[in-house]
């Protein structure tokens, strides 16, 4: 599996770390326990297109946005993460 | 009580032994280590990179790499090494970080490496045959041209790979920043896979 850093260009597998599921969101400070317990510890095992995030720690240190089909590997879009590279933030 | 020495030395000083090394006869490979450098890392301070590049484009009179390049300058390199970061390679304290800090004030955080890194220039007839064993990147001279650069892994370990200016007969030389602790790992490594094409080994003060 290759994965395309938007910085860097093409890069082998070995080159990134895996975090996870992008779409779960902090909740709010007063959200209760439930949502904070679902936002930790719940995830869902998506069979199909999901949104990830990976870190080209062997490259640019980059924390990108990854969209990937866990079936085939097939992977249709990589973005910066929010916050990755300080021009993409309060520019 | 142990005697401490805290002479400035390189990482590569035991590991690096001077001459030939590997198959005999002509060296299809030239390792030489820089030693003596300045190395500044410049990272943008949130929302700071325009200012930032402007404030290098003044410092360097030409604008630092926004893509993974190496921009060479009158009197220093500028490597790109992330988004909106970059690493000034000098000599001689003219870019050091005490030098820098003032030019980038306010728009840039500076970190200096010159001691945290080793270089180690590769030049020779099989500099990227050797390289090819230990890198996924496509270093053929119609990708990788002269200034070209990668923050990439060699060996799982973090290095930053450029390519210098050809020597004087033509070959294409590859610069390559490692951190300190892991150059004597590395170094073996570029060693092992150098031997059968002949090495020589070498050390200089001059940046390329
Ligand atoms: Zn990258």
């Amino acid at each position: 599996m290759r994965i395309t850093c938007p910085f860097c260009g093409e890069r082998e597998l070995g080159e990134f770390t895996y975090l996870g599921d992008a779409k779960p969101q902090r909740p709010a400070a007063d959200a209760g326990e439930d949502a904070v317990y679902d936002y930790v510890y719940l995830r869902d095992n998506i069979a199909g297109v999901m949104s990830e995030h990976w870190y080209h720690g062997g490259g640019c240190r980059a924390w990108l946005k990854v969209t990937r089909n866990t079936l085939t590997h097939e992977i249709s879009a990589v973005e910066p993460a929010a916050g990755a590279g300080a021009a993409k933030v309060g520019a | 009580m142990a005697d401490f020495s805290w002479d400035i030395r390189s990482p590569l000083d035991r590991a690096l032994v001077a001459g030939p090394y590997g198959a005999q006869g002509e060296a299809g490979v030239s390792l030489t280590e820089i030693r003596d450098f300045d190395l500044v890392q410049v990272m943008a301070r949130r929302g700071k990179a325009g200012e930032m590049m402007k404030a290098a484009t003044a410092r360097f009179g030409v604008a630092a790499p926004e893509t993974p390049k190496a921009i060479g300058t009158a009197d220093a390199t500028l490597i790109w090494s992330g988004p909106d970061q970059f690493l000034v390679l000098s000599k001689d304290g003219k870019h050091s970080i005490e030098a820098l800090d003032s030019v980038f004030a306010g728009s840039a955080s500076l970190s200096d490496q010159s001691h945290a890194r080793a270089l180690i220039s590769v030049s020779g007839d099989k500099a990227r045959a050797m390289l090819a064993k230990l890198s996924s990147i496509d270093l053929h001279p119609d990708v990788f041209g002269v200034g070209a650069a990668a923050a990439t892994s060699m060996d799982h370990t973090s290095v930053t790979l450029w390519r210098g200016q050809d020597r004087a007969d033509g070959q294409a030389v590859f610069d390559l920043l490692v951190f300190a602790t892991f150059a004597a790992s590395l170094w073996h490594t570029i060693l092992d896979a150098a031997a059968e094409y002949g090495v020589t080994i070498g050390h200089s003060e001059d940046l390329a």
